[in-house]
Order: C-alpha cells, then sequence, then structure tokens
C-alpha cells in the first residue's frame, strides 16, 4: 500500500541578507493511513517549515530548494493555486499550535467550522471531538471557551471536510497537563475512527511517547533518527537522540540528571538542607485578590536557605499570582509575608532598598525579559549600580563579567543585544540580573517552560548550584511534574489559589494522598510508551475541609487538604472552599 | 518553536548605522529627506542667495512680471517675490520645528507615562485629552492665539495645545505594547521610578514610532501654521511668510499669479516633502522590519 504522505529528500531554504540558509536538509519521511508520525526536534531543527510544506505553505523568503512533497498521490508544490486550496482541507488540514489565535475572536464557533466547507453538520462534528452540549456551543465565541475547548473546536475544523491528513504543529503545547493528556487521547481516537494519517510536530517527548507510532528525529533541518516509535525510545542509535531522551527529566528522577555526551544519565543527589537552617522568607495566610475574584485564598509557607520550595498547579492556580505578591508587585488583600531582615507587606517601590536586592525574581520567558535595545551587559549592570552593590563604572563593569561567568556563559557576551543570544543563554543572563542583588531568596517563575529539554537540563543544573554556592532560597514555580521531582526539596501543590497538599518531594510523589495531586501525576506523559502512570487516576473528589480540621497529616510534615469522594452526603454545606475558582 | 536562534558570530553594526541602512532602503524616505533638506539650506542661507531685502518695499517697483531683474516679480509694495518665498522658509520651517517639537516631545512623555502607570491616572489623562481633541484644531488655535496674542511663542504653545492629545494617543499605544514586557516588570521589581523606567526601559523600544510621528506631525504643523498666518493670525506683517504672501497677494492673483503661486509651491514641496519622509520611515522602521532580517 503507497503511503498518504511521501516526503522524498526535500530541502528549504531561506534567503537572509543575501545569504541563502538552509531549513531543511533532504528530508525523506512517509506517513500511511491510521498511523501517526512524529517530527521531534528543538527549536530551529526545521520541524514547524516541514509540516507546513505537507500544505505546499512556505514561509514569506523560503523557497524549495530540491525534493518533492506527494500527499495523495499528487506534488503538492507543483500544484495550480485553486488545485492547491482545495488540497488544503480536503486532503490535507493543519491544527495550529495556539489555538486560542488560530480561531477569529470575533466570529462564533459555530460559523467558523461551518466556513471551513465540509458537508457534516456542524453540532455533529463538535460532538465528534467530544464537545459537552454542541449546539449551545456552536453559538459561543471564542473567548468564551478554554484552553482545551478551543484546542477541540481547532480540531472539529481540521475535520470538518473529512480530510485524509492531519497536521498537528505543537496541538498541546501550552495547555495544562490534564487537559493535555484530553486532547491527545481524542487525537489518537480520532485517527482511528477516521483512519486519517497524522503527522504530529512536537518538541514534548512525552507527547510524541504518547500518540506517535513512527518517530523522525530532526537536528537542524536534517533527520538524525527514524524508528518506530517503541524501538527508538528503548534502543536509540544515534549519540543526539540519547542525550535528547536522557535530558527529558522523569517522574521517578530522585534528583537532576546529569547528561554524558553518549547519552547515559546519572543522577545527582539532592543537596541536604541542614535542619537548622534560617528561614530566609515566610508566608502566612496570604490572599491575594484581582478585583472582586479572589486569586489566592489564605496561602502559607516558608522557605528556608539553601532550599528549593516548588509551587505546582495548573493555569489559574494562583502560583504565579504569589509570586509576584513575594516580589512586591502586587500588595496581598490580606496575611503576612516576612523575610529575615523586614516586612514584605509591602510594594517593592515602598520597601527598603537592603531588603528589596534580596528577594529577586526570575521570569519565564527569556525573549522578553531583556530589553532588546540594551545589551546584555547593561541590562546586569544597572541593578549592580541601581542596588549599590557596586560603585564606579569600572567595577560594575568588573562585576558583570563576573556574574556572566557565574551563569556559566562566557563574558564576552556582556556586549551583545539580546536577539543576538540563543534562548538559554538569555534565560542565564536573566539570572545573573537577579543575582546581581546579591539576593538571597531567588523566585524562579517558569523559568524552563519556553526551553527545549537538552537547555532546560543545563539551565536546571546551574539553578541547582547556585544554591549550592550562594546558599539561596528558591522558590521554583512550574506545572511540570518531573522537572520539579529533580529539583525540589519541597513541594507545595495549588489547586485554585488553596494548598491542597504539601510535603517533602520524596514523600509527595512516592505517595500522594489527594486525589487533585493523583490526577496530575496520571496526566504527566512520560517519554516512555509502555510508561504506566505511578498512580491510578482517582475519582472525582469534593472539599471536606472545616474549620479547624484542615488538613490530614502524614509524618514528616506531608499533610494535605480533607476531601471527600464526591456524592458522598456533605456534612458542611458551607465548605470554605469555593469550587471552580481557576 | 519557529523561532531560529541565530547568533551570529560577527560584531553587531552600531545602531545607528543600521537605522540609515534601513532607511536608506525606502526611496520615499531618501526623496523626502532630501526635498526636506533643501529647503533647510535655502532658508539659512537665503541671504546669499538673493541680494533683495525682503521687507523693504519699492513703490516704483510694484506689481512687476518676472524679469530679468526679479525672477518671480515683485508684489503690490514691491517686494521681490523670491527674496521673500526664500526669507519665508525661515519662519514656517523656524516655527514648525519648534512646534513639532515641544509636541512630541510632550507627547511622548505623557503618552509613555499613562501607559506605565495605568489606573486612575491614565484615565484622567485620557479623558482629558479626550475633551482637547474634541476641539477643532483651528478654532483651538484661534481661541489661544486671541487670548495670548500672536507671537511665535503662543503659536508654539497653540500647536502643542492641538497637536499633544494627538501624539500621546499613539505614543500610549505604542509604549501598552512594551510595558507588559518582563523587563519593565523587573525594573519595577528593583523598585525603580517612573521617570528611570520610561527613559531606560520604554523609550529605546519605541523610538522609531516617535521618529515617525515627529515627521508627520511636522507636516501637519507646518501646514496649520501657514493657514494661520493666511488667516492674519500668525506671522505679522511684513515679516516674509508663506501664508501671509498668499493672503497679501490673492487679490492681486490676475495681475502677477507669482506672488501668489511662489509661495503655494514652496509650502507645497515642503509639506510633500515631510509626508514622504513619514511614509519612508514609517515602512522603513515599522512593519517591513523583519525583510531585514532583524
Amino acid at each position: 500500500m503507497t503511503p498518504l504522505v511521501s516526503v522524498n529528500s526535500l530541502s528549504v531554504a531561506y534567503r537572509s541578507g543575501g545569504r541563502r540558509i538552509p531549513v531543511v536538509h533532504e528530508v525523506s519521511l512517509e506517513a500511511a493511513a491510521g498511523r501517526t508520525l512524529a517530527l521531534v526536534g528543538e527549536s530551529g531543527s526545521g520541524k514547524s517549515t516541514l509540516a507546513a510544506a505537507l500544505l505546499g505553505h512556505l514561509r514569506h523568503g523560503s523557497h524549495v530548494t530540491g525534493g518533492s512533497v506527494t500527499v495523495d498521490g499528487r506534488d503538492v508544490f507543483a500544484l495550480s493555486a485553486p488545485e492547491l486550496r482545495r488540497l488544503r482541507g480536503r486532503t490535507v488540514a493543519m491544527v495550529a499550535q495556539n489555538a486560542g489565535q488560530a480561531l477569529t475572536p470575533s466570529m462564533r464557533v459555530g460559523r467558523q467550522i461551518a466556513e471551513a466547507g465540509g458537508d457534516i453538520p456542524v453540532t455533529e462534528l463538535l460532538d465528534q471531538v467530544r464537545l459537552p452540549r454542541p449546539a449551545e456551543l456552536a453559538r459561543r465565541y471564542p473567548h468564551e471557551l478554554s484552553g482545551g475547548q478551543q484546542q477541540r473546536v481547532a480540531l472539529a475544523m481540521a475535520l470538518a471536510a473529512r480530510p485524509k491528513v492531519l497536521v498537528l504543529d505543537e496541538p498541546t503545547t501550552g495547555l495544562d497537563v490534564v487537559t493535555q493528556r484530553g486532547v491527545l487521547d481524542l487525537i489518537a481516537a480520532l485517527r482511528d475512527e477516521l483512519g486519517l494519517a497524522a503527522v504530529l510536530v512536537s518538541h514534548d517527548l512525552g507527547v510524541v511517547a504518547h500518540l506517535a507510532d513512527e518517530v523522525c528525529v530532526l537536528q537542524s533541518g536534517r533527520v538524525v533518527e527514524s524508528a518506530p516509535t517503541r524501538q527508538l525510545f528503548a534502543l536509540p542509535e544515534q549519540p543526539y537522540t540519547k542525550r535528547l531522551l536522557a535530558s527529558v527529566p522523569r517522574l521517578d528522577d530522585a534528583g537532576l540528571a546529569l547528561v554524558r555526551e553518549t547519552g547515559e544519565r546519572e543522577i545527582r543527589p539532592k543537596a541536604v538542607v541542614p535542619e537548622d537552617a534560617p528561614i530566609a522568607v515566610s508566608a502566612r495566610d496570604i490572599t491575594v485578590d484581582y478585583g472582586s475574584s479572589r486569586a489566592v485564598h489564605g496561602v502559607s509557607f516558608a522557605v528556608r536557605r539553601g532550599e528549593v520550595l516548588a509551587l505546582v498547579g495548573e493555569s489559574g492556580s494562583g502560583k504565579s499570582t504569589l509570586a509576584w505578591a513575594l516580589a512586591g508587585l502586587r500588595t496581598p488583600s490580606g496575611g503576612a509575608m516576612s523575610h529575615e531582615s523586614g516586612d514584605l507587606a509591602r510594594p517593592a517601590q515602598r520597601r527598603p532598598m537592603s531588603l528589596r536586592r534580596r528577594v529577586q525574581l526570575v521570569f519565564q520567558n527569556a525573549d522578553t525579559s531583556l530589553n532588546p535595545r540594551r545589551s546584555v551587559g547593561d541590562a546586569i549592570r544597572r541593578p549592580l549600580r541601581f542596588f549599590g552593590t557596586a560603585s564606579g563604572r569600572t567595577e560594575s563593569a568588573e562585576r558583570a563579567r563576573q556574574l556572566i561567568a557565574d551563569v556559566r556563559l562566557d563574558p564576552a557576551l556582556a556586549d551583545r543585544l539580546p536577539a543576538q543570544l540563543s534562548g538559554g543563554q538569555r534565560q542565564r543572563i536573566g539570572i545573573a540580573r537577579a543575582l546581581a542583588g546579591e539576593p538571597d531568596v531567588l523566585i524562579a517563575d517558569e523559568i524552563t517552560t519556553a526551553l527545549d529539554v537538552s537547555v532546560q537540563a543545563d539551565v536546571l543544573h546551574l539553578v541547582d548550584d547556585l544554591r549550592r554556592e550562594r546558599d539561596l532560597a528558591c522558590l521554583f514555580i512550574s506545572h511540570d511534574l518531573a522537572v520539579v521531582r529533580g529539583i525540589a526539596d519541597r513541594v507545595v501543590v495549588l489547586r485554585g489559589g488553596v494548598v491542597v497538599e504539601e510535603g517533602p518531594t520524596e514523600a509527595v510523589f512516592s505517595a500522594p494522598q489527594h486525589p487533585y495531586t493523583c490526577r496530575l501525576m496520571a496526566a504527566a506523559l512520560e517519554p516512555d510508551p509502555d510508561a504506566q502512570p505511578p498512580v491510578e487516576a482517582t475519582p472525582d473528589w469534593a472539599d471536606a475541609a472545616q474549620e479547624g480540621e484542615v488538613w490530614t497529616d502524614h509524618g514528616g510534615g506531608h499533610r494535605a487538604r480533607r476531601w471527600r469522594p464526591a456524592g458522598t452526603p456533605d456534612d458542611n454545606p458551607t465548605a470554605p472552599v469555593a469550587e471552580g475558582v481557576s | 518553536m519557529t523561532t531560529v536562534d541565530t547568533v551570529r558570530a560577527d560584531a553587531p553594526a552600531p545602531r545607528a548605522a543600521r537605522a540609515w541602512r534601513t532607511l536608506r532602503s525606502s526611496r520615499a524616505a531618501v526623496v523626502g529627506l532630501a526635498i526636506v533638506a533643501v529647503h533647510v539650506v535655502i532658508a539659512l542661507l537665503a541671504p546669499l542667495l538673493t541680494s533683495y531685502d525682503p521687507i523693504a518695499g519699492n513703490a516704483s517697483q510694484a506689481l512687476l512680471g518676472p524679469g530679468g531683474a526679479h525672477w518671480a516679480g515683485t508684489d503690490q509694495y514691491g517686494r521681490d517675490v523670491l527674496a521673500r518665498v526664500l526669507y519665508g522658509g525661515r519662519y514656517a520651517l523656524g516655527v514648525s520645528v519648534a512646534a513639532t517639537v515641544v509636541s512630541v516631545a510632550l507627547g511622548t512623555v505623557i503618552g509613555c507615562a499613562t501607559a506605565l502607570r495605568g489606573g486612575w491616572f491614565d484615565d484622567v489623562t485620557g479623558r482629558v485629552l479626550d475633551a482637547v481633541l474634541a476641539i477643532p484644531a483651528v478654532l483651538a488655535l484661534l481661541v489661544v492665539v486671541t487670548a495670548l496674542g500672536t507671537g511665535p511663542a503662543v503659536i508654539v504653545l497653540a500647536v502643542a495645545v492641538v497637536f499633544v492629545p494627538q501624539v500621546v494617543r499613539v505614543v500610549r499605544g505604542a509604549a501598552l505594547a512594551v510595558v507588559p514586557a518582563d523587563y519593565v516588570t523587573a525594573a519595577r521589581a528593583r523598585g525603580e521610578g517612573t521617570w528611570s523606567i520610561l527613559r531606560r526601559e520604554i523609550l529605546p523600544n519605541i523610538v522609531d514610532v516617535v521618529c515617525v510621528e515627529f515627521a508627520m506631525r511636522a507636516s501637519w504643523v507646518v501646514l496649520l501654521i501657514s493657514s494661520l498666518s493666511f488667516l492674519g493670525f500668525g506671522a505679522d506683517p511684513p515679516t516674509p511668510d508663506w501664508g501671509l504672501m498668499v493672503a497679501e497677494n490673492r487679490t492681486a492673483i490676475t495681475v502677477v499669479p507669482m506672488a501668489s503661486v511662489a509661495p503655494i509651491i514652496a509650502l507645497a514641496t515642503l509639506v510633500i516633502g515631510l509626508n514622504l519622509a513619514a511614509d519612508g520611515l514609517s515602512k522603513a522602521w515599522g512593519v517591513d522590519r523583519i525583510t531585514e532580517g532583524f
């Protein structure tokens, strides 16, 4: 049987400043009906270019320099414009990365799907993507849907004209773990139901292991390795694939993994925080309001010097809001926060300078955390001069170079502009800038989310090294449980602004007590096609915390919020937690 | 995942050199700027270009057509039209540049500040500026000029009243895109003051918008100031000024058409030059930036 999609030694290049830069180099691959082919690679590997080429689309300025793409027996780059238009949608359909941006905000969902063509009624399509009450949902606008629902609508739109090939470009990036799991299961079910050939583009090896039948690993536009999924994950042949696989943090790592050139993993044991380490920063019963809605409901925690405390939760759980409150960017409406050397209740501008410099923030998105018009050296010199940790021009320049060296970069980068650095380098500069104030509390807000896995591993190592060297108290905010497992000493699980479980990392991961924690862990995707979820998904639950009886204690500082299975009689109808705050 | 991390090994071109290169790639900008430059040079060198006095009249030479002695003829008071046109650029350019600089500078600072501070400050400023914008431009100008008398300083003030709200709107819009960036948040978390955040973090990132705004406003200001002169509220006679010349000579347009047409040509070329420059700048520094691979 001939494959539906076949790419024969395709090369694509784009022109920049008079030079021709190849983005895809002699790539060949095939995808058959009912199978999923995954294109895996880090940023710049050309996987998105390749995916778009399947629809006969090339980004502005790029062109095919060799080879061909055949879809359903037709060479897509030889088609005329009307033929190409018919091909798109009817034969090949694409689901883009960010469904929130792929949908027109001013058009009702139903009309948008109808516009995609095809003879299938909209409600049937919505039903097919497992959306509840399709008739009512079709009348809504995209902003009235959650991220997962938007992605399902985008899927329905792609399926409207019953294509034979579905191209999925990072279909679940940006979704919460539980939602991601649901969308992936749906894609797998639809592929089998409709006999589609699916081409999945992803940087997330967990997603690939879960969904793909065959995997094609790309690096700088070339195919490094191509194999059936099981074989690739069990016995990777190429060193690059080995390194890539080994770089992915796992839920059962007891510490950060060190990856050798050959791709062997070695787990570095966590630093032991002495029992008598002083508490660097503590929060008690913090509440934060946005207008009339409450984002954080009475959260308490304390971080000791040299300790990494992870705040874990899905979007809307209030974890970033807590970080902003601690950094003095948002004033809490209740509760108290204090640092070794003073009270943190006031906003940053009104905190004394000596206190302000001790609590520093590192941002999620390295692209926007540095001013594009200022050299990276300047970005680090500014806090040095501002906080007075270096006096004089020459001293601050010297210290800035030292700080760049401290984050394992070449001090010569000081004269570069942020656009001339890679994502990982920029994130390191962000860390160096935070260190310029000589802080003892570092707030790391999803600092590895936007990075490639291998870069992510390096940045995590850097954070771990720095907290050892500088005895930093680190508040590590993440939605990625596997990353948290490797770096954190203690974990606080948040849901809807409420702590549902907290305790030492080992205890929480080996025996999660709250059903929400269990659900998060069950939804996490391991880079192993045969991985069994570490815990069974639990049935629905309801909050059962009452005044004076909020926690169930499991010893060693591990405690979970009280809960009861859903459907059992409620003996306290005025439970203080509002469900669905998120 | 679609970005390509390009770590260029070669040293970056200086910012000014890069700005000049993008500018040169736009023909409209180059032509526009050249026209404006010619006007500036003529205004500066006017005494060298003509030997006639632009103010002193000579009744015996009144209402002459173009000829050997007076290339563009003379007006009803016997003043050389060419000399008055050449000198007239001084007033138009001087007052226009001053008024534009003041309007754009004030508007930029207010626009950035409202974007950065937000909240009630943004709301109140926004509504006040809306109220000013609701008044027709020429009416607002006339009110200020009638209340405070004529004179270059008053004209500058009057133009600022009219244009600052418009500049604020544009700059605020541009700054709003920069304010949520993490580097601004980082500066806030350091506890830096509004002014230092404005100057260090926001202004460098909207400087292209401000430049385009400057070129665009300049052409409007030139027209507005000439209209004022034409209406008799701008330059006082016998100052050589284009708007005033048109007003003075339009009654004699059938006798000496050049006396009205020459200042109109001068004014039109200046405004076209400024418009071309503004268009070219916005293309070179704005939307088409990606083509340079920046």
